[in-house]
């Protein structure tokens, strides 16, 4: 069998083996991923095992009459049909709040168009194909919802007992009633953006002795899974273990359920080893995509370029089911002025349930869309106020101790000021000219823009993106460290997490953080389960943090454990073996204490005291929920960053080059370099797709383009070389200082393009991607949201004005928590 | 891919049409660029397949007489550098990546018959002839007629014949990620200054390329054919009989996921401008045939 492996540090490589903190320690799964014999979760096979499909709903919105899988069940080749009769456990699942079907119910709704119904497991893929086509389902067709506009219409009818709201945020900050003497006020549309994650879901589900499954999957977050996993299945959590397989890029798309309980019922069902994975078209219906926004900003100004007021409106489409949409709100409520400074801000809120695909985390969750609203509104009030675009956000950077819209000062560092000058500062490239080679121009060569036809822009984009889970969730972390003999009686330490490795290159900086704190070079990864207790997700920009924390904490506490043992030994005295420290040190495999004399290999501690073995929980400072108008310190920390976008654009064709990218980012201390640069490439790299191509077009509820084909990505010819000007200053409370680096930039790429095309072409560009058309057809006056109602007299702090369809506020991610008394099942509507 | 079927490798053109007469209608194999995604996700069936890729008389080409030939199985990675053939070579580089150059061939093309494929645009503009064999022997269909009519199931395309060039020939395209894929618009140029004629077709706007010829008339009226040059705004007015002609196309393709209809025919226009210019600058003109 193929399976997830532990990652070594090659012995041979000193390199590696030297690699502390700080240094541009390489990848240890990055030859094999070069090489291109990694074992990706979709490569695992068992002699013997089944295969599954899944049968989707085609109907954005349908009644489920009748499921007959008689004829299926029959053919030779198939194991097992399940449908929603089938789940033994909680018919629903969510990340936080169980609203989603396992399979559409007979009697039931299906409220997407790829809404599971039933999976087979058979012999092989093509039996399986076959048989779904074997699987009679009657729908009744109902009228889909998928304007969110009219889902936020309290008068249209729920689509789902838990009603068409999954959370609607109020925030008022100073006066909502201020305004300024000069003021830009627009409406913008973004578009939704898949996470595209290169290796499609996969898992190969066990059955185990005990009656419980194993599962070996690509995740996120393998508590999570577990959690929702062993709810529906009627099983209790020990008997549901879940073990990372190779990773291939996630980007929060494996934030959810998707093939997990199906894969694990099938194999429950068979008493087989199940293989169930899915091809691009399956995963591109199968999970939560970006949520597309709507959004409605009043940028408010004294004449000398003081923001006096920011007002917003924010509509995102949250799809048929929860999934993280309370949380993604949240964040682009709380971030909708972006990194300035304002006194005055209002912002009303709402994600809403429709008809369309699900949508939930992706990279930046809820911020990449405000920050294009409010970096569009920023160089739009530059121009009003005749000022230079850089001029004004530097006149209204935001700094530490300036207070947020939420009322929270802004906890230091947060160099907003400097990663805009830095990206202003840096030099431009040199202008097109008609030696430009065609292949150089906007549309390459084989669209031989003609030079007297294009024109340069530069934008800027600067965004600010908070770290972590927020209103007041309990985030945990926990790593073991081990430090034993290996089996040539040579010390080695052993670090054990759940902390999924998605590409991001946890295992990197692990092993750094290990080596570093335990002084010893032979560290061992073993591979991420549930036998540990959970990491919390790979997400929020958190796990270097958050993980990293852990094994720091681990490791010292290992350390600390060696030196106790050998203080000890030596019969030190009381006050000198209370604070070993003090005088020992643990460095290349020894301990020693020069001024007791001391010098004891580390193998003949563990030899003679056995292995040290600490597991330590890490946890960040506590956050808290926001009051009824938005109010609270519900963010642990944030990250800056600021794009420079230089654009060549053919005036002719409304093709657009992106010619060179500056990014200035915030990144408290590298414990990597190299490893922040590949994060911050991809990060603007997926923040280029989303100004100019990348679009899941969907159409009264139908997915238009899923495939690669039509679902455009980025390649080498559409992004430029990325130059990176890293700000560092360290973070206080983060270990070593450390922020997360993967998020900002995809917030800040999109806008600076954007804003470079507008310099180039003279145009207001309110909706993203960007297309050809919009820049060489007449411009499309859509308003894309009207304006809120105007309250300017301030409510009464009794009157709550957050309504929480999740109850989200004390709701603890993960599932089990049922529908709470708030959320009467709505008349009408069907489970 | 879900199934398993046979799959034949002759080694000859005969073989191979043998072996077609026994399973007539089976899947022709060549670079498979579009053969074997549209298996993979169930969009044709597994059948019966014969490669070609063995077939080493297919991957010829040549000159003789007026006549270029080029064997069906050349790949686009072998046309892109033909000086002989500069507005098929600008073609073949203008296709997909260099995997899908190195593998996908001109057989391929004419089996798939994509509205939106450059070599089609091209050979349109060309005139092409495109030479089908079967166990009765091989025929000639111009390029039209083959569009309509096809082959039977007992033939294969076994290469595509083209009149040398007498003037500049050029091919432009617009595309998704700098043009490196499936045209949103193209448009083949071809200027021929011993007829004084010009031929241009329009790709990736209707359900076959769009032969623009009212704006041929104009370049062929107008153009100083001792020099091959165009007045001033005459290419302004080509590109504009060009976009007329692809609003006015019959089966014009409408706003899709990659373009409203609305910017094909702008589009289209400004191509044919840049095409015209390229190709009917005089002296200059020359300069079309560099890539
Ligand atoms: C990523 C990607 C990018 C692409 N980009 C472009 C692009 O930019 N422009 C473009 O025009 N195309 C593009 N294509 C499409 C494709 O490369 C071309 O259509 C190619 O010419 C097909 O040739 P092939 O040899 O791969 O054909 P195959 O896939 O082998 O066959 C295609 C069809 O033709 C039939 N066939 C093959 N040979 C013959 C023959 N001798 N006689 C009769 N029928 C035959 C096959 O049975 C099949 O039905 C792209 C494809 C991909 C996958």
């Amino acid at each position: 069998m193929t399976g997830p492996g532990a990652w070594p540090v090659p012995g041979a490589d000193r390199a590696l083996e030297r690699a502390r903190i700080g240094r541009s320690a390489p990848r240890p799964d990055g030859p094999a991923k070069v090489a291109g014999t990694f074992p990706y979760a979709n490569d695992l096979r068992v002699p013997g095992m089944l295969h599954a499909r899944t049968l989707r709903s085609p109907h954005p919105h349908a009644r489920v009459r009748r499921i007959d899988a008689t004829a299926a069940r029959a053919m030779p080749g198939v194991a097992a049909v399940v449908t929603a009769a089938d789940v033994p456990g909680v018919p629903t699942y969510g990340l936080i709040h169980p609203d989603q079907p396992v399979f559409a119910p007979v009697g039931g709704v299906a409220r997407y168009v790829g809404e599971p119904v039933a999976a087979v497991a058979a012999v092989d893929g093509r039996t399986a194909r076959r048989a779904l086509a074997a699987i009679e389902v009657e729908y009744e067709p109902l009228e889909p919802l998928t304007d969110p506009r009219r889902a936020a219409d309290p008068r249209t009818p729920p689509i789902h007992p838990n009603g068409n709201i999954y959370r609607e945020l109020t925030l008022r900050h100073g006066d909502p009633g201020a305004r300024g003497p000069v003021e830009v006020v627009d409406s913008y549309l973004v578009g939704q953006q898949d996470q595209a994650f290169l290796a499609c879901e996969a898992a190969l589900a066990l059955p185990a002795a005990d009656g419980g499954v194993d599962l070996m999957l690509a995740t996120q977050w393998l508590h999570s899974d577990r959690d929702q996993m062993a709810a529906c299945l009627g099983l209790p959590e020990e008997k549901v273990r879940l073990t990372l397989a190779g990773v291939g890029g996630a980007f929060g798309g494996r934030e959810d359920v998707t093939l997990q309980i199906h894969g694990a019922l099938l194999a429950l069902a068979t008493g087989s080893p199940v293989r169930i994975a899915y091809d691009r078209e399956e995963s591109f219906l199968a999970h939560p995509h970006r949520h597309p926004a709507r959004m409605w900003f009043r940028h408010s100004a004294t004449r000398d370029g003081d923001l006096i007021a920011v007002a917003a409106r924010i509509v995102m489409d949250g799809g048929a089911y929860a999934s993280s949409s309370p949380a993604v709100i949240a964040n682009a409520v709380t971030h909708a002025a972006g990194p300035y400074r304002v006194p005055n801000v209002r912002v009303d809120g709402v994600v809403v349930r429709t008809n369309n695909p699900p949508c939930g985390a992706m990279r930046g969750f809820g911020v990449p869309q405000v920050t294009i609203g409010h970096e569009a509104q920023m160089d739009r009030l530059a121009t009003a106020l005749g000022m230079d675009p850089v001029a004004l956000r530097l006149r209204n950077a935001i700094g530490p101790g300036d207070l947020l819209p939420t009322g929270q000062a802004v906890p230091p560092p947060l160099p907003v000021r400097e990663v805009i000058e830095a990206v202003a500062a840096a030099p431009a490239p040199p202008p097109a000219t008609a030696a430009t080679p065609a292949r150089d121009r906007p549309g390459g060569r084989g669209a031989q823009a003609d030079p007297a036809r294009i024109r340069r822009g530069t934008g800027y984009g600067v965004g600010v993106k908070n770290l972590m889970f927020s209103e007041g969730f309990d985030d945990s972390a926990t790593a073991r460290v081990v430090l034993e003999l290996d089996r040539d009686g040579q010390p080695r330490a052993v670090v054990h997490t759940a902390c999924a490795e998605v590409g991001q290159g946890f295992v990197t900086i692990a092993g750094q953080i290990a080596r570093t704190e335990l002084g010893l070079d032979a560290v061992v990864l073993a591979p991420a389960d549930t036998a540990v207790a959970s990491a919390g997700s790979t997400s929020a920009s958190r796990q270097t943090w958050m993980s990293g924390g852990a094994v720091r904490k681990a490791s010292v506490a290992a350390v600390d454990e060696v030196l106790r043992r050998v203080a000890a030994s030596l019969r030190l005295p009381p006050a000198a073996a209370a604070t070993p420290r003090r005088l020992l040190t643990l460095a290349d495999g020894a301990v020693t204490g020069p001024e007791a004399g001391v010098s004891v290999g580390l193998a003949d501690v563990l030899a003679a005291g056995g292995p040290v073995d600490v597991t330590e929980t890490f946890r960040h400072r506590p956050t808290h929920p926001m009051d009824a108008f938005g109010q609270g310190d519900c963010h642990v920390a944030y990250a800056c960053a600021a794009h420079r976008a230089v654009v060549d654009v053919d005036l002719d064709t409304g093709l657009v080059r992106v010619v060179e990218l500056t990014l200035a980012q915030d990144v408290g201390t590298m414990l990597n370099p190299l490893s922040v640069l590949g994060q911050v490439e991809g990060g603007t790299a997926q923040g280029l797709g989303l100004a100019l191509m990348e679009e899941l077009v969907v159409t009264d509820g139908m997915v238009i383009n899923t495939t690669f084909h039509d679902y455009l990505l980025p390649t080498a010819a559409d992004v430029p070389p990325l130059r990176l000007i890293p700000i560092e200053q360290p973070a206080p409370e983060a270990p070593y200082g450390v922020k997360g680096i993967g998020e900002a930039p995809t917030g800040t790429a999109t806008p600076a393009i954007v804003a470079a095309i507008r310099d180039a072409v003279g145009r207001d560009l309110r909706r993203v991607p960007v297309r050809p058309a919009d820049l060489v057809l007449p411009p499309d006056p859509t308003v894309y949201l009207a304006p809120p109602d105007e309250d300017p007299e301030p409510q009464g702090p009794a009157e709550p004005a957050a309504r929480d369809g999740m109850g989200l506020s004390d709701a603890t991610p993960g599932a089990g928590t049922p529908p709470g008394p708030d959320q009467p099942p709505a008349p009408g509507a069907s489970p | 891919m879900t199934g398993v079927a046979t799959m034949r490798r002759p080694r000859s053109l005969s073989e191979a049409i043998d072996t077609l007469a026994a399973s007539p209608g089976a899947d022709l194999l060549a670079g498979g660029t579009d053969l074997v995604p549209a298996l993979r996700t169930g969009a044709r069936p597994v059948r019966e397949m014969i490669s070609l890729r063995r077939i080493v008389e297919l991957r010829a080409r040549g000159a003789a007489g007026d006549w270029l030939t080029i064997g069906a199985c050349a790949t686009y990675a072998d046309l892109a550098g033909w000086s002989l053939a500069p507005g098929l070579a600008a073609t073949a580089r203008s296709v997909g990546s260099p995997q899908i150059r190195n593998t996908g061939t001109v057989g391929g093309a004419l089996g798939t018959a994509s509205p939106r494929g450059d070599l089609l645009t091209f050979l349109v503009a060309a005139d092409a002839g495109v030479v089908v064999t079967g166990p009765v022997g091989q025929r000639q269909l111009g390029i039209g007629r083959f569009l309509a009519d096809r082959h039977g199931p007992d033939e294969l395309v076994t290469a595509v014949k083209l009149a040398r060039p007498c003037g500049p020939q050029t091919y432009l395209k617009i595309g998704a990620r700098q043009t490196a894929s499936i045209p949103v618009a193209s448009c083949a140029l071809v200027v021929d200054r011993v007829r004084r004629l010009v031929r241009c077709a329009i790709g990736g706007v209707a359900s076959r390329p769009v032969r623009a010829l009212a704006a041929e008339d104009h370049v062929a009226e107008t153009a100083d054919w001792s020099t091959g040059a165009l007045p001033p705004d005459a290419a302004h007015r080509f590109g504009e009989l060009v976009a007329e002609a692809v609003t006015t196309a019959p089966d014009v393709a409408g706003d899709d996921v990659y373009a409203p209809a609305a910017y094909r025919s702008h589009a289209a226009g400004v191509l044919a401008r840049r095409a015209a210019a390229r190709c009917l600058a005089g002296a200059r003109g020359a300069d079309a045939r560099r890539p």
